[in-house]
């Protein structure tokens, strides 16, 4: 399983990827990590007759804090996450998810963007992004634009992104000193595509959570989010009735869809356990 | 008009210069061209980690990256690892442990095992067990591979 | 593979037959269509490419139409062959009926995929077919004028 022949170009900026991408069309692929674009090549599913590696741009690249917000590039790697102290700080939710990416090998190429951008249904980084509440940075010919990441992913594998664009970084709110995280991911074997995910975030005091996010994953065409069970736990002290009545409504508030192995009805089962899970943590967490 | 294009890279301590077509994976190149057989292809998926090497002083998928690629890095196969003698406890509790059979996800796996002993020098079993998830052994059953990674781990902290 | 589903579009019934039966409409529908001729009354042949997450898939394939009830359904048999990605073949039953709103479509249709889009797509192939009938729908009722209306806001609540 040998990719067909392509040729291969190297930009040293952003303005030159973005005027390759237009000169080249349709037969380009982008290549950041490549670790899902170079899989699909292996086996002939896609024959670009040109690839193009951005991951020579500095411009994509860094973790940073500026001002309220932590702001990733890009082709900042899942490693490199994993690794940061400032992600470690601000954005601790992305720090419980990374071990649950594929294995340290994939991690140590993949990057934050490149998952992003090909907004997979059973990937962690698109609901986290949803769940922290991130801003799309988004560079094309006729500029920069900034999109919210609910609005960012659209439909299966489709986001915001227009074919002569590139996703270049997100900037996401520092955390507040009360907020707690939880994620989980079930999966057959570590590393497998998940069979169901929760991504969350809450504020906590005492044992009442408030701007709660518990954003679902691997269950829907795009990230879902339970807003009715957020509304129901949002400002009320946490006990077993109300996670119980919690869990209820976000089975019911989401329509899963089958996948090749998991039917609709066990998501919609283990919707509930990841969110029952959640909660119980939540509410133990200091 | 060929596509082929110019590299040159470290690989296992010494300068390697090519002219290659920009679709040969890195392990491909490296067992074809450079003869070091030491990485095996298994899936071309990224799956079965059997084509572990280390670029830049990470381990990546060889099959998962291209050779254009490694232009202007530092590459490292298990010979070069083992010419060191980086890895020399690691195949020695391999070796005490069975925890080889016939070798094939051996390299991958030691490649593996050293990144994590490096990273995670407290790494518990289970730990171990989950790092190691992605090089899959048909052979051993893995117990033997996460007992001889457990040894080395205790062997280092109480030195 | 089973993909089963409705779409109501504001159009009334001649002129959504029509256009399914309109090779430029067709064309302008079917998302990622490059070419498509038809070889005889029954008989179309087409060029596709999907494009799902990082797979894209040129796909060369022919439909045949039987069971035909002028205005009101008709059974596709399709087949193609999208090269080193796999193959597609399948059957599709579609009908039209007058309701309030416009024209609803039923479709039935069973397929299987085979090659490697089958054995490593497969993991979506139900949510990404879904998409690319949604897809069609919404481009077929523009070219129509009409538009997809869509199901769950009909009126009952």
């Amino acid at each position: 399983m040998k990719a067909a022949q392509f040729d291969y170009v190297k930009p040293k900026t952003l303005s030159e990827a973005l005027d390759l991408l237009v000169e080249t069309g349709d037969d380009a692929r982008l290549m950041a990590g490549g670790q899902t674009l170079l899989a699909t090549l292996n086996m002939r599913l896609s024959e670009p007759s040109i690839l193009i590696d951005i991951t020579g741009i500095t411009e994509l690249k860094g973790i940073s804090v500026q001002g309220e917000s932590l702001r990733i590039g890009a082709l900042v790697t899942h490693t490199e996450i994993e690794d940061s102290d400032l992600v470690a700080k601000h954005a601790p939710l992305l720090k419980l998810a990374v071990p649950h990416i594929a294995h340290r090998a994939i991690r140590n190429l993949g990057t934050w963007g490149g998952s992003l951008a090909y907004g997979d249904p059973a990937a962690e980084w698109p609901a986290c992004s949803i769940t922290l509440q991130a801003t799309m940075i988004i560079r094309g010919p006729s500029g920069e634009r900034r999109i919210g990441a609910e609005e960012f992913f659209i439909d299966l594998y489709t986001t915001s992104l227009e074919p002569d664009e590139i996703l270049v970084a997100t900037e996401i709110p520092i955390a507040s000193k009360d907020q707690i995280s939880y994620f989980n991911e079930l999966a057959r074997r570590h590393g497998d595509y998940a069979v169901a995910g929760i991504a969350a975030v809450a504020k906590k005091s005492g044992d009442v959570l408030r701007d709660c996010v518990f954003t679902f994953f691997s269950v829907g065409a795009t990230p879902v989010v339970a807003t009715k069970a957020q509304a129901l736990i949002d400002g009320q002290e946490l006990n077993d009735q109300l996670i119980k009545e919690a869990v209820e409504i976000a089975r019911s508030e989401i329509e899963a869809i089958a996948d090749l192995t998991n039917s609709a009805e066990a998501k919609q089962h283990l919707i509930g356990v990841l969110l029952e899970r959640c909660l119980k943590d939540m509410l133990a967490q200091k | 008009m060929s596509l082929k294009k110019k590299i040159s890279m470290t690989v296992n301590g010494e300068a390697v210069s090519a002219e290659i077509d920009p679709r040969r994976h890195l392990v491909d190149f490296l067992r074809e061209d450079l003869f070091l057989k030491g990485p095996h292809l298994g899936c071309e998926q990224g799956a079965c980690g059997a084509c572990t090497v280390k670029v830049n002083g990470q381990i990546i998928r060889g099959c998962l990256f291209l050779a254009v690629q490694a232009d202007g890095s530092i590459v490292e196969t298990i010979e070069g690892a083992t010419k060191s003698g980086a890895l020399e406890d690691l195949q020695n509790a391999f070796m005490r442990h069975n925890a080889m059979q016939c070798g094939f996800c051996s390299s991958g796996m030691l490649l593996a095992a050293a990144e994590l002993i490096e990273k995670q020098p407290h790494a518990t079993r289970a730990q171990v067990r989950e790092w190691i998830s992605g090089n899959y052994c048909r052979c051993t059953g893995y117990h033997s591979i996460v007992n001889a990674i457990v040894d080395v781990l205790s062997a280092r902290a109480n030195a | 593979m089973e993909l089963n589903g409705e779409q109501l579009i504001a159009a009334p019934i001649p002129d959504v037959w029509r256009g399914l039966n309109d090779i430029d409409v067709l064309a302008k529908s079917i998302p990622g269509c490059e070419e498509i001729s038809r070889v005889s009354p029954e008989e179309i042949h087409a060029k596709v490419m999907f494009k799902i997450g990082p797979v894209r898939a040129r796909f060369s394939g022919k439909l045949l139409l039987s069971d035909v009830i002028p205005e009101q359904a008709c059974s596709m048999a399709f087949e193609g062959s999208g090269g080193a990605a796999g193959f597609a073949k399948g059957r599709s039953r579609v009908e039209l009926k007058l309701v309030d709103g416009g024209t609803l479509v039923s479709y039935t249709t069973e397929a299987s995929i085979g090659g490697k889009l089958g054995q490593i797509g497969g993991r979506l192939i139900s949510a990404s077919a879904k998409k690319i009938a949604d897809d069609f729908f919404q481009k077929f009722a523009k070219e129509l004028g009409g538009e997809v209306i869509p199901l769950q806001s009909a009126p009952e609540d």
